[in-house]
């Protein structure tokens, strides 16, 4: 528990470096205040990127070393995805009214495929959820965790295999098409959520092993009603 | 609304979003300690 709370620290204090640096960056020329969620926006869904991969590598080691421990980190790191996800959806969107004119393009392969993701990984939690025997669940969710991870490299390349209103990466092998001041401002802030994301995947496990070591909860109504098994059945 | 007014609300509602998480986490763990 101290060691999380260490790393949460940690993670806000350079969460907080990250906002210092994203609030006073010189606002852009035509963006004006909106160019501040650089700070924001892209490292949101460099997380969600970097979750969803750690899902992925944590269902295919289930399913070759079938241990709890591969399920635990798959389904924590999907939780803290879709919640980065959702904050990247909604700064896009925040961004998109201002400098599009609109929050949303249902035709924009950027925008729809990212939605896709979302609530893939939503239906991956639901599908957890739906499943009471943890050998099913995990062999079920693995499975998902290992294929749904193809959406990852289509909405990062979206931009470049399609016509879309988003703009194309930033930062290239030729270099970047930022100003310095927000190039520092994204890339430390991508840091301090590479610091969040571990931090919170700790507390989070933290939470999955100590949910597996509680004693099963009491008994409900309903428990004590069971089939009759035929042995059982006299004949009358 | 100003420019300074919904960039500030986006970072506030965003940081509450991942603030709101790790109390959710705390909760849970109590919850499973107890």
């Amino acid at each position: 528990m101290t060691r999380v709370r260490v790393l949460l620290a940690l993670a806000g204090a350079a969460v907080a470096v990250g906002l210092w640096l994203a609030l006073t960056a010189p606002p852009d020329a035509l963006q004006g205040e909106y160019s501040r969620l650089l700070g924001i926006h892209p490292p949101a869904m460099w997380l969600a990127f970097l979750a969803f991969g750690v899902t992925a590598f944590g269902s295919i080691m289930w399913l070759i070393k079938k241990t709890n421990r591969w399920d635990r980190l798959a389904a924590a790191s999907v939780e803290i995805g879709v919640i980065f996800t959702a904050i990247g959806l909604f700064t896009g969107m925040v961004w998109g009214q201002a400098v599009w004119g609109s929050p949303w393009d249902w035709q924009d392969p950027r925008l729809m495929s990212t939605a896709v993701m979302f609530f893939v990984y939503l239906g991956y939690i639901a599908l957890r959820n739906a499943i009471d025997d943890p050998q099913v669940r995990a062999r079920r969710s693995a499975i998902l965790g290992a294929i749904a991870v193809v959406q990852v490299p289509l909405v990062y390349f979206s931009v470049n295999l399609f016509r879309t209103l988003h703009q194309t990466q930033s930062i290239r092998p030729d270099g970047s098409t930022m100003p310095d001041e927000m190039l520092v401002a994204m890339l430390v802030n991508m840091a301090a959520f590479t610091l969040l994301y571990i931090a919170l995947m700790a507390a989070r496990l933290d939470v999955a092993s100590a949910e597996a070591d509680a004693p099963p909860e009491s008994a409900v109504a309903g428990d004590a009603v069971r089939p009759p098994r035929l042995s059982e059945v006299e004949d009358v | 609304m100003s420019d300074t007014v919904v960039v500030a609300g986006t970072f506030l509602i965003s940081y509450g979003l991942i603030l709101a998480y790790t109390v959710y986490l705390h909760i849970r763990r109590k919850r499973a300690e107890s």
